[in-house]
């Protein structure tokens, strides 16, 4: 009983503190200003454009929820994709209206137990994520005892043996055919609300205890075993939360797409994730948002590339493809100048802002 | 009590046998050497002990529990900490989350918590990060406290790995040459760092260690292994003057 009242003092003390404490009002006033932002933007881009900066949103998930498993834990995982899959497909049949299901399902009936399931967006996304770590923990518990290169591998097999399930599966998933019609409910405050949420999440797990017991994983196993940390415990705990997100950005994804077959869940989506995670520095979550936003953004921009190009002296008949080429070359020169991602291990805080922005001010001041 | 006890433990590698029936007893709060020539077995005795190597025959008793089939991190738990030859600390990390992490295995909150920063965590984070800073100043690192770890000079990472077994509360510590590649200074200062930390931690040590100097000045019995085998094992007095260790260590005409 007296422990009780302890606690909820305590309680009310942690939220005096979240708003007195000035890192966390920073960061308060940081998370409002980008929502106004985002708000201003949403009200003047055009459609072409806002579903950009969906993407952006989305693509910082995914780089996120990688960069746990690979960048703080260490370990090479490739299944991205395929949790993705999970994600994506569960979020879509339990959100879509039995009518739209229907006409989905012209080849072959749909079981009748998921035929009139009819759930909210934000229900889906949750059991999206739910899903998605589900099928992480089942895949995880065999295949993180493996290491490195051959990790990479088995997970690799294991989201194409997802992709392939789904592709199968023709009274669940529709099979090859994919599933049409998804609602529409995506907007920038979904996407933006949850990348938010994911950054914030990610920071504080990383700064915790926890986070540190990933690291040292990392950088070196059989010491951190000795140091009385769980090897598998803690991978698995990286794993299914990584699944969860990867699940979350999946069902974001699709949504945003309006249709979603097996063929959208090939290894190039998990290969443009891992470019983003490696471009913007794996185990830095400040890098990764950069990068996730960059990354997505030229490559929409180099899209001219690919078209009609008129130099005046010389007219190329768009080649397409032409843009991945210019994109290679741009990842190969971040990679051959900043061999480890633009910010390395490094992150964001308000004291390295202080820090920066003492120094522009005695600059100023000595010149 | 013997505090830490191997009944017969052998380790077979293959055809090898790296070492075999070695028994070790280690009272409370003593101070004791494993000594050997170059691939006698010592390192692989402390992989066993520490659960890194099951070994092939024999038992590991800490407290009377048998520990032998346990994983190296639940032997942690126990209170066995351990350091490293080649030292491995986590190079990226600061030397004060090095010592940080090393308290993890003692935080009683799931990781929800620690997300969530319940008010039972950041009282629990605080008691481990004062208790971090405490151990670097006792093993005088606090200096460097924000450094990263592989920036320090040598002798600072033999003591920053000692602080990060210290950190996970051991009764028993298994040091694995901690004065390799040190000076004769470094090595006079360490023996008297090691008889100190036994002496403010209330520890049992068991150490390897090649400079004869600090075995003999530091331990109060010492085994001595060669190819696998214990050959000898006392008081340094004993040791100094057995015909089989001299043996070993210069050979024989």
């Amino acid at each position: 009983m007296k422990e009780k009242t302890l606690d909820t003092i305590s309680w009310k003390w942690w939220l005096k503190n979240l708003f007195t404490n000035k890192n966390s009002l920073y960061t308060i006033i940081a998370i409002i200003v980008t929502l106004i932002i985002i708000g201003v933007l949403n009200k003047t881009l055009d459609n072409y454009q806002i579903r950009i900066l969906n993407l952006c949103a989305i693509y910082i998930i995914l780089a996120l929820s990688m960069n746990l498993i690979n960048g703080f834990v260490g370990l090479f995982s490739l299944g991205h994709a395929g949790f993705m899959a999970v994600g994506a497909y569960t979020c879509a049949l339990l959100t879509m209206s039995p009518e739209v299901k229907q006409m989905n399902f012209f080849l072959k009936p749909m079981v009748p137990w998921l035929a009139n399931v009819q759930v909210s967006f934000p229900t889906g996304v949750l059991m999206a994520g739910i899903m998605a770590a589900l099928a992480g923990a089942i895949i995880g518990a065999p295949v993180l005892r493996l290491k490195d290169d051959y990790l990479a591998i088995a997970t690799l097999g294991f989201a194409e043996i997802i992709r392939i399930v789904f592709t199968n599966l023709q009274s669940i998933t529709n099979g090859a055919l994919g599933l049409k019609g998804l609602p529409n409910t995506v907007n920038v405050w979904w996407t933006w609300g949850i990348a938010i949420a994911t950054i914030i999440f990610m920071i504080l797990l990383i700064h915790g205890s926890y986070g540190k017991a990933f690291k040292a994983i990392r950088e070196d196993e059989i010491a951190a075993e000795a140091m009385g940390i769980g090897l598998f415990k803690h991978k698995m705990m990286a794993f299914i939360i990584g699944s969860f997100f990867a699940g979350i950005g999946g069902a974001l994804l699709g949504h945003l797409m309006g249709t979603i077959d097996p063929l959208m869940f090939r290894f190039l989506l998990t290969f443009n994730i891992v470019l983003i995670v490696v471009f913007g520095g794996i185990g830095s979550i400040t890098g990764n948002v950069i990068a996730a936003v960059i990354v997505t953004i030229m490559m929409e921009v180099l899209r001219v590339l690919d078209g009609r190009m008129d130099f005046g002296f010389i007219e190329i008949q768009g080649i397409p493809g032409l843009r991945m080429v210019v994109f290679s070359i741009m990842l190969m020169a971040v990679i051959l100048f900043w061999q480890r991602g633009l910010m390395g291990t490094k992150e964001f805080s308000w004291a390295w802002l202080k820090r920066v922005s003492r120094r522009m001010v005695f600059r100023t001041k000595d010149c | 009590m013997a505090i830490l006890r191997t009944d017969n433990i052998t380790m077979k590698f293959g055809g090898l046998t790296a070492v075999s029936n070695l028994k070790i007893n280690l009272e409370e709060n003593q101070i004791v050497g494993l000594i050997g020539p170059n691939g006698a077995g010592k390192t692989t005795a402390f992989n066993m002990i520490t659960g890194v190597y099951l070994p092939t025959e024999g038992k590991v008793f800490y407290k009377d529990m048998d520990i032998t089939r346990k994983k190296p991190h639940e032997i942690t738990q126990f209170g066995i900490a351990r350091t490293f030859q080649n030292i491995r600390l986590f190079k990226e990390l600061t030397v004060l989350d090095n010592v940080f992490v090393a308290n993890h295995l003692r935080l009683k909150s799931n990781w929800v918590s620690s997300v969530i920063k319940t008010p039972r965590y950041i009282t629990k984070e605080k008691e481990m990060h004062i208790k971090s800073l405490e151990l670097l100043e006792k093993v005088g690192l606090i200096h460097v406290k924000d450094e990263d770890s592989y920036s320090l000079p040598y002798g600072m990472q033999r003591r920053l790995e000692i602080a990060r077994a210290l950190a996970t509360d051991p009764k028993v510590l298994l040091l694995d040459e901690p004065a390799a590649g040190m000076n004769p200074q470094e090595s006079q200062d360490l023996m008297g760092f090691i008889a100190r930390i036994r002496d403010d931690f209330n520890l049992t040590i068991l150490m390897i260690e090649h400079h004869m100097q600090v075995v003999m000045g530091v331990c109060e019995k010492i085994y001595v292994l060669d190819y696998g085998i214990t050959i000898a094992e006392g008081n340094p007095f004993e040791i100094q003057n057995n015909q089989k260790v001299i043996e070993a260590y210069l050979g024989v005409d």
